[in-house]
Parts: structure tokens; sequence; C-alpha cells
């Protein structure tokens, strides 16, 4: 009986030191949605804008690394689809005045189909050639832009277009309007957090990591490789411009060649690198990541650092948009160097191998007890 | 007409060729796409106008052609040290990861891109005036050619013949081919990669900048923070067109280029914005052709 018991006890013991990591993920997703649903109550809602931007940053952020981390398909110019999204937006509200619940799923559909125009080229080639490829093309359409001016407003862009939200609750104002666009990104994040997620779990995603891991052999299962880079392309095509839409309608109120800025293809670049390449939800905690240190953190409450150094001393502003840019690149590089297989998968094989030793002393224990 | 396009198109070809070939060295011999080219082909120019300003302070002996050639080639060689310096401190780590250093060359442009706008004026777009190396022009027939861009000409096929029998003639340029074709065979020979590797980086870095100055010296007038895209467009496309680990195909590549791009001006006179997307056309019109490029090797099963 007092030998069941500590077996008992040790049992418990071993689930909490080893397996802490391994609560169920869709426990974990719930209660960061939670906590994130929880926010606005907590925070001043005049700061709150780094949290919907972030919201943004996630979808922007998981649909580059559906392409990128999970089916390798290599793209350095993701800004153009989130360019997309944004003037098809503001188009059809120039010349339609249609409202927003209307907008958002025709410019995703605007966006699938032009990922499928810009993939059918784009995918005939890999590696490098296509990542050139892609990063030539949002330069390459500014070009466009500009050329058909009378259309896409040119340097200026498309005149202000106002929060749609506003016209389903006339009642809101100010700050509650802010809260009100917060809960609208917060729920478009989760939802196309959980869509993307299951479609990399799924055979498709499975798909996708085997072309990702040999092209070769993959097409020698029987598997139509260019069908399937197509689809990563246009699901990632899609929501990079939901991603668009929304920041055009909530943020910028305002579209133009901006969006196609290498900014923008690098933003999902660093959220991903941050989180963890080719987990779904690694890019989505570093966009959180990334939004809290770049606009809130280093914006509000530590805009300056200074080092001493000896006599006099260095003063960092890092409340300096361009110096927080060089940071989070230095930071990217960094990272990339020290973990090249990405943060989370080696976090996730450094706690296996610990796991490894405990279950060798665990089975020794177990052994002596039962002797 | 017909000998404007000519003569036009093979000097502006040249110098899109001069930009697009240490890609194409790079790439062609150690398999990394090197998207740093694009920053080295900003720094070089900002350097240049940088020491053309200070250099008199320090030499007030010199006269001020022999500052001009002094600054170009410092320029040039300061900028292939740092190429040299930033492939060893960041992508050495990582042959072989072709995401990676992809993602890591992107940042590096980034890096520097941002320093530049830091050092000199925070938080405004920058605009640097350089002027021009060699003012005037000259006539070829009934063509008036600016004497800047045959000068770059001139010296872009110097620098070409110079890389053609380094890599074909000399022992270096052996270790290079060999490197090319197997890197772990050629370790086993006692080819010191890290080295040769650096060296290229090096090379490429001081034609980046060379093609950025004599850019920069002959069109705008002006070096601005966002040159690297343009520069790093063009590249891609002069060298996707060729082929891209061919040096000839850079060299074709960037004459079609040329050609194409004076073509263009000259049928659609007020066309000048929409210069900025046809290399993209081009490229993908390549592509659906030959998706290898024109010199480029097909390569089959790995």
């Amino acid at each position: 009986m007092p030998i069941n018991v500590t077996k008992y006890l040790w049992k418990i013991y071993t689930e909490f030191t080893t397996r802490i990591y391994d609560i169920p993920p869709r426990m974990l997703g719930f209660l960061s949605f939670i906590i994130l649903a929880a926010i606005p109550l907590m925070l001043d809602p005049a700061k709150l804008d780094f949290l919907i931007i972030a919201n943004i940053f996630a979808i922007f952020a998981a649909s580059w690394d559906l392409l990128v981390g999970r089916t390798g398909q290599i793209s350095l110019g993701h800004a153009i689809f989130y360019a997309i999204g944004a003037y098809s937006t503001a188009l059809l509200y120039i010349y339609f005045k249609w409202p927003l619940w209307l907008t958002i799923p025709l410019s995703l559909l605007v966006g699938a189909i032009s990922a499928f125009v810009i993939g059918l080229p784009c995918l005939r080639v890999k590696g490098p050639y296509l990542a050139l490829l892609t990063f030539a093309l949002p330069f390459s359409v500014k070009g466009f832009i500009y050329y058909y001016s009378d259309i896409f407003g040119g340097d200026a862009g498309i005149p202000p277009i106002p929060d749609k939200l506003y016209e389903f609750f006339p009642m809101l104002s100010g700050d509650q309007k802010v809260i009100a666009n917060y809960y609208l990104s917060l729920g478009l994040m989760a939802i196309s957090a959980i869509i993307l997620y299951k479609i990399a779990t799924s055979k498709t995603g499975l798909t996708f990591i085997s072309i990702l891991d040999d092209e070769l052999a993959s097409k020698a299962c029987g598997i139509n490789v260019t069908k399937y880079k197509l689809m990563a392309f246009i699901i990632s095509g899609m929501f990079g411009s939901l991603a668009g839409t929304v920041y055009a309608h909530m943020i910028q109120h305002r579209v133009d060649p901006l969006f196609l800025d290498v900014t923008y293809s690098v933003y999902p670049i660093i959220a991903t690198i941050i989180g963890g390449i080719g987990t779904i939800y690694g890019p989505i905690v570093g966009a959180y990541i990334y939004c809290f240190l770049d606009r809130y953190l280093f914006q509000y409450i530590i805009p300056c650092i200074s080092i001493p150094l000896g006599d006099h001393s260095i003063s960092i502003p890092l409340g300096d948009k361009d110096v927080r840019m060089l940071l989070f690149a230095a930071i990217v590089v960094f990272l990339i160097i020290k973990w090249p297989r990405g943060i989370a998968r080696t976090i996730v094989e450094k706690l296996e191998d610990l796991e490894e030793p405990r279950e060798i002393e665990e089975i020794e224990k177990e052994k002596k007890l039962q002797i | 007409m017909w000998e404007y396009i000519l003569i036009q198109g093979a000097i502006s070809g040249i110098i899109y060729a001069l930009i697009a070939i240490g890609f194409a060295l790079v790439y062609g011999i150690s398999g990394i796409s090197n998207l740093a080219q694009g920053a080295y082909f900003m720094i070089g120019p900002f350097l240049y106008g940088v020491l053309k300003e200070t250099l008199p302070d320090y030499l007030p002996n010199l006269s001020s052609n022999a500052i001009l050639v002094l600054a170009l080639i410092l320029s040039c060689v300061i900028t292939a040290i740092i190429g040299s310096a930033f492939y060893r401190i960041t992508l050495h780590p990582l042959l072989g990861q072709e995401v990676n250093i992809l993602i890591v060359s992107i940042c590096v442009c980034i890096i520097f891109q941002q320093l530049i706008l830091i050092i000199v004026e925070p938080g405004k777009t920058f605009m640097f005036n350089i002027g021009e190396l060699l003012p005037g022009k000259l006539s070829i027939g009934n063509v008036e050619v600016l004497k800047g861009k045959l000068l770059a000409a001139f010296v872009s096929i110097l620098f070409f013949i110079t890389l053609a029998i380094v890599i074909k003639g000399t022992r270096i340029g052996k270790a290079m081919r060999a490197l090319s074709e197997d890197i772990e065979a050629a370790m086993l020979m006692g080819v010191n990669v890290e080295r040769i590797f650096m060296l290229i980086s090096g090379i490429a870095a001081f034609l980046a900048s060379l093609s950025g100055i004599f850019y920069v010296t002959t069109t705008t007038y002006n070096v601005s923070v966002w040159m690297w895209l343009q520069g790093l467009a063009w590249a891609f496309t002069v060298v996707v067109l060729g082929g891209l680990k061919s040096l000839k195909g850079a060299f074709v590549g960037g004459l079609i280029f040329g050609y194409a791009e004076i073509i263009i001006k000259k049928v659609l006179p007020q066309g000048g914005l929409i210069i900025q997307s046809f290399p993209f056309i081009i490229t993908i019109l390549v592509l659906l052709i030959r998706p290898k490029g024109i010199f480029g090797k097909r390569i089959e099963m790995e």
C-alpha cells in the first residue's frame, strides 16, 4: 500500500516536472485568447493601437510562414499581397461604397485570384530564382501604380477611407471605437489562425511538408507538386491580403505605394524568425512580441537607452523608428546565426532531450520498485 | 535613330552587366544568393561622396582629378572589405541553408539602409548629391554620348577581361572553379574554402560598389537610401535572363536589358514611370520560355 502511494506521488511529480510544456495546444491557445480579450480592460485605449497592429501582423506572418516555413517556397515580396488587399478594399470603397462585410470577402477573393495569377509563372522556378522574382515583384508593381495614377492615386495614394465599423455602430465614439476595432481584429486573427493551423496540420499540410523536405520524392509518390505549391501560394496570398485590408481600414486610413515597401515584406520575416519558423503558432507569438517591443515598450516606456563608456555615454534613441528597424534586423540576423533551425524547434528538441534521460531514470526507478 | 539605339543600348547594357556580374560570380562559385550586393551598390557611391568631400582636407596637395580617382578606388576597396567581413560574420555559418541565407542577406541590406539613414539624417528621406565623375559629352558618328558613360563602359570591359583571365588562368581561379563543381572535394584537395569565399565576396562587393558609383555619376547624381532596391532588381533581372551560374550569361543578359530599356524609352516617350516594372515583365517572359535563363544549365535530379 505505501509503495503504491509513493509510486502515485512520484508519477504526479514527474508529470509536473517533465511534461509542463505538454499542456494541450488548444488549451494554451484558448488561454492566450482570453488574456488578449481581457487586455482592453487594463490598458489605456489610446495605446491599444499596437495590439491591433499585432493582430494584423499575426495574420500576415502566419500566412508567410505557411508558404515559406511549411512549403519551402521562398517569398521575399509578401508585401505585394498586403498591398493588393489594401488597394482592392480602397477601390471598392471609392467606386461602390460597399460596406465592410462585403469588401473583406471580396478583397480576400481578389487576393486569391492575384495569388493564382502571380503564382502560375513564379512557381515554374524554384529556390533562389523564386526568391529573386518575388522580391522584384512589389518593386515592379509600383511602376504600374505610378503609371495609372488616375486610378490608383499615384504617390499621394487613395484618399482617406474611413473606419467602416462606424457605420455599424453609430453610437460608438472615440475610445469605444478603438476597443471595437481591437475586438474585430482579434476575432479575425483567431479565425484565420485556426484556419491556417488546421490547414497546416491536415493532410494538405503534410503534403506541403513533404514538398519542403523533398520535392522529387513527393513527385515520385504521385503528389501533384505544382498544384499543392499553387494551393499554398493562394492560401498565403488570401490571408496576406486580408491583413492588408484590415490594416488599411483600421490603422492607415489611406492606401499609398508605401504598402509595397520592402519593410512590409520584412515585418512577417521578423515576426516569424522571433517566434520560430515552420510552426504556424510561432509567427503569431512572434508578431505579438515584435509589436509589443517595437510599438509599445521602445516607443512609450524606454524611448532612450544610454550606455556609459568611460567619461561619456552613448545614447541609443530607441524612440526613433529607424533605429528600431535597424535593431530588429540585427536581432533577426543574430537569431538565425545562433539557431539556424528556428527557435521553436530548437526549444522543443532541447525539451525532448531533457525528457529522455528522465524517462530512463523513471524506468530504472520502476524496476527498483518492482524488485 | 538606329545608331542611337545601338550605341546607347550597348553602353548602358555594359553598366547593367557590371551590376549583375558580382551576383553571378558569388552564386556561381559558392551557391549563395547574396542579396547584400544591393547594399554594396548603395554603400559604394555613398562612401565615394563622403570621401570626395573629406579627402581634400587631409591631402591638400593633390589636384581635384587625383582626389576623384583616389576617392573612387578607396570607396570600392572599403566596400570590398565590408563585403568580405559581412560574408564571414553572417553568411559563412549558414552555408547550404538557402532560406536562411536569403533572409539574413535581406536583413543585412536593411541594416545598411537604416545605418545610412541614421548616420546622415535621422528620420528623413535621404538624398546625397555626388555630381559627375567626368563631365562633358563626346560624339560618335552623330550620336552624343556622355563621357562618364564611355569611361564606365571601358572600365567595366577591363574588369570583365581581368576577371575572365583570373578565373581561367590563375591558381586561385582554378580553386574557384573547383569549388563551383564540388565544395567537399575541393576541400579535400586542400582549397581553403573560407578564404576563397571571402575573396569572392570582396570582389563582388568591389564590382557592385563600382557599378553603383558609375550608375549614380552618369544618371541620377543622387544617392538615395532606396537605390539598393533598384540595383538589386536590375541585378536579378540580368542574372535571371542570362542564367544564374553563368558569367557569360550575365554579360549577355546585361546587353539585352540595356537594349530593351532604350527601345522602351524610344517607343513609349512618356513611359518613364513604367520603366520600373519592365524588369519584372522581361523576367516573367524569359522564365516562361526558358526557366533556367539563356545560358543556365538545366540541373536534372540532384
